[in-house]
C-alpha cells in the first residue's frame, strides 16, 4: 500500500515540474525451542546492554530481543545476538559487526551486480551503514531463510558523503554508540524502501554499490532489500504482537512477549476487545487538543503512528501549554521531553482515516522527564515519559503506549485470516 | 509509470527552458541564491516551483526517492527555513549548510539513550524532526529571520 502511494505521489509531483534543469558473539548452535510456543519471542526493558557496564548509561524504555543468526545452510556457523532493539517503526534487521565478528555470511547483490551496501538513516540524526548479507535468522522458535540483514560496518572506511553528511560521529556503529547491539524492524512493509530503490530514474540515497569508489547510489530489487524477517517466516509471517504488561510510574525492568502471527495460532487471534484501524500512508488519525491529525494522502504526512521504536509519546502541543525540558540539565540535553510542574492527565482519540466511526480514546499521563530521570535514575522503563512532536504532525504513540495493551501490527501484503481487512493495519 | 513520466517531465522542462522561466533552486539554511543551483545539483533532485507566499518564497525541490524539501527565501534573497518530508530523511549537513556544526554538537548533547523525534531549541537555530522509516519530516529555521507575517509553526 505505502509503495502504490508513494509511486502515485512520486507521479503526481512529477506533474507539477515547472523545473529548468552483540553481546555474545561466540558461536553456538541456535537455541533449542523452549517450553513456550514456537511463535513467542521473550522480549525486555532492562535499560539496554551498556547499562550493566561500570558507569552504563540507561536505554529508556528500550524494547530488546535475542536472534540467532546463522550462515545460510549451516546451524553451527552462528551468532547469538541479545539486546536488539524490537521496532515495529522499521523493517530489518540491523547488527553490529562487532556483535557477530565471528560470522561470515554472504553478500546480497545490487541490481548491477555488485554487493549492495545499505544506508539508513532515523530521526535522531544518526545513520548505520554496511553491506547487505544474507542469513538465517531464527526469533524464538520461528526460522527464516536467506534473510537480507545489515551488518553495520564497524569501520568507517567508505561511507559516502550522501550517508554520512561528512559527520561520521553520527554513524553509531559501537553498542556504546547504539545503546544496543542491533535493530529488529517487525514493521508494516516487507522491506525497508521497496519499489523506490528497485527502480526509476536515478536511486535514493539508500543502497549503494562500491565496486568503484566512492560507493555511488544503486537498484536493488525487493527480494535483495533488507527485510523484516517476519515475512520470510514459513508460517506465522502476517504480523506482530507486542505484549507488554500494565506498568503504573517506572520500574528498573519490564518484561513481555513479541507473538508472530496475527490469527494463525490460538495463541495470536484478535481479540474481542481490540479495535482495527486500517491505515493510509501507514498512518492514522489522532484527535488532541480539539485538532485533528490526518495524514495527507498526497505528501503521507500529518498523521500519528505506533512506533516501539521510540521511546516517548511524542505529540505537538498546538497550545504550547506544556513546557519543554531544558537543553542544560545536568544529566544532559532532554530537550526532547516534556517537564511540565506536575503530572499532567491527558486524552487523545485515535480514529481510522478510512472509517471515521471507528476510534478509540487513550487517557495517558505526562510527568516532568527530568523529574523522572533524577528519581528512578536506575529505572529503564517509564510509563509517563512524553516529548515534543512538530507542530501539524500527530503522535508518535512509543513504547509507553504499550504498557498494558496488546498492540497487534499487520504487515502489507501478506496474508489474513478470513474475517480480518488486508494489512497494513493496527489493532489495540 | 515512473519512468515515463520522467520522460515527460524532461520534455516539460526543456519547454520551460526555452521559455526563459526562473530556476527554483536549493540553498543551504542562512545561504544566499546564487549559489542554489550547485546545490539543487548535489542533492541530484528535481525543481518543483517557486511559490510567492507574502514578502517570502517557497522552492520546492524533489530528490531522488521522492522526498520534497521547501525552501523559504527572504526578499535579500536568504534562506531563513528549510523543511521537508518523504521517504528519506535529505542530506542535512547540505541543507543547513554553516549551521551544521551546530546541529551535530546538538546532537552530541542528547540525553538518554533511545530514539525519538528530534527538537534543538538554540538561540538562532531551531531543528525538529521526527516520522519513522518511510515517512520523515522535519524543519529547521532561524527564528530571528522570520518575517512578521510567518507563524514558526507554518514553517512544514
Amino acid at each position: 500500500m505505502r509503495k502504490k502511494l508513494w509511486a502515485s505521489i512520486l507521479f503526481g509531483s512529477l506533474g507539477l515540474v515547472v523545473g529548468c534543469g552483540g553481546g555474545s558473539s561466540s558461536s553456538s548452535n541456535p537455541s533449542p525451542p523452549n517450553s513456550s510456543p514456537a511463535n513467542v519471542l521473550a522480549i525486555t526493558i532492562d535499560g539496554g546492554p551498556t547499562a550493566t557496564q561500570s558507569g552504563g548509561a540507561i536505554y529508556t524504555n528500550g524494547v530488546f530481543a535475542t536472534a540467532t543468526i546463522c550462515a545460510p545452510g549451516s546451524n553451527s556457523n552462528c551468532a547469538k545476538v541479545d539486546h536488539l532493539l524490537v521496532d515495529t517503526g522499521s523493517m530489518g534487521l540491523r547488527v553490529l559487526q562487532s556483535a557477530m565478528s565471528s560470522l561470515k555470511l554472504p553478500a546480497v547483490n545490487a541490481s548491477n551486480g555488485s554487493a549492495a551496501f545499505n544506508c539508513v538513516s532515523f530521526v535522531d540524526g544518526s545513520f548505520l551503514w554496511g553491506p547487505v548479507q544474507g542469513a538465517t535468522v531464527t526469533l524464538g522458535g520461528e526460522t527464516a531463510s536467506n534473510v537480507p540483514i545489515q551488518v553495520i560496518s564497524s569501520s568507517t572506511t567508505n561511507i559516502p558523503t550522501s550517508c554520512s553528511g561528512n559527520n561520521l560521529a553520527h554513524d553509531e556503529n559501537t553498542q556504546t554508540l547504539l545503546g544496543a547491539n542491533g535493530i529488529l524492524g517487525v514493521g508494516l512493509e516487507p522491506t525497508d524502501c521497496g519499489s523506490i530503490c528497485s527502480s526509476g530514474a536515478t536511486p535514493p540515497d539508500a543502497y549503494y554499490t562500491c565496486s568503484s569508489l566512492p560507493c555511488s547510489p544503486a537498484f536493488i530489487s525487493e527480494a535483495n532489500q533488507v527485510a523484516n524477517p517476519v515475512v520470510m517466516f514459513s508460517k506465522d509471517n502476517n504480523g506482530v504482537i507486542v505484549e507488554l504488561p500494565k506498568l503504573s510510574g517506572s520500574a528498573a525492568s519490564v518484561n513481555g512477549s513479541l507473538i508472530f502471527g496475527i490469527g494463525t495460532e490460538s495463541n495470536n487471534q484478535l481479540s474481542s476487545s481490540a479495535t482495527v484501524f486500517t491505515l493510509v500512508c501507514d498512518s492514522f488519525t489522532t484527535i488532541f487538543e480539539n485538532q485533528t491529525y490526518v495524514v495527507d494522502p498526497q505528501t503521507c504526512t500529518g498523521g500519528s503512528f505506533i512506533d516501539s521504536g521510540s521511546n516517548g509519546l511524542f505529540f505537538p502541543d498546538v497550545n504550547n501549554s506544556i513546557p519543554v525540558c531544558s537543553s542544560k540539565t545536568p544529566i544532559g540535553d532532554l530537550s526532547s521531553f516534556y517537564c511540565p510542574p506536575s503530572g499532567l492527565s491527558l486524552s487523545a482519540t485515535n480514529e481510522d482515516p478510512n472509517n471515521t466511526s471507528t476510534t478509540k480514546k487513550t487517557n495517558f499521563t505526562v510527568d516532568n522527564a527530568l523529574n523522572l530521570f533524577t528519581a528512578s535514575s536506575s529505572d529503564a522503563a517509564f510509563s509517563t515519559l512524553g516529548g515534543l512532536n512538530p507542530p501539524n504532525y500527530g503522535f508518535d504513540w512509543g513504547v509507553p503506549f504499550f504498557y498494558g495493551v496488546n498492540v497487534y501490527s499487520a504487515i502489507d501484503g501478506q496474508p489474513m485470516p478470513s474475517g480480518l481487512p488486508a494489512g497494513p493495519w493496527w489493532a489495540y | 509509470m515512473v519512468r515515463r513520466s520522467m520522460t515527460f517531465a524532461s520534455w516539460l522542462m526543456l519547454g520551460i527552458g526555452w521559455l526563459g522561466l526562473s530556476c527554483p533552486a536549493l540553498a543551504a539554511l542562512g545561504g544566499d541564491l546564487t549559489s542554489v543551483e550547485a546545490d539543487r545539483a548535489h542533492l541530484k533532485a528535481t525543481s518543483l516551483e517557486v511559490k510567492p507566499a507574502g514578502a517570502y518564497e517557497v522552492h520546492s525541490i524533489q530528490a531522488p526517492g521522492g522526498t520534497i524539501i521547501r525552501e523559504y527565501v527572504s526578499p535579500a534573497g536568504r534562506v531563513f527555513a528549510v523543511a521537508w518530508h518523504g521517504p528519506f530523511i535529505p542530506e542535512m549537513q547540505q541543507i543547513l549548510g554553516s549551521y551544521f556544526q551546530q546541529y551535530s554538537a546538538a546532537l552530541g548533547a542528547k540525553r538518554p539513550y533511545g530514539r525519538r523525534p528530534l527538537n534543538i531549541q538554540q538561540a538562532g537555530l531551531v531543528v525538529q524532526t521526527g516520522g519513522h522509516m518511510g515517512a520523515y519530516f522535519g524543519r529547521a529555521y532561524l527564528p530571528e529571520m522570520l518575517p512578521s507575517d510567518l507563524k514558526a509553526d507554518e514553517i512544514k
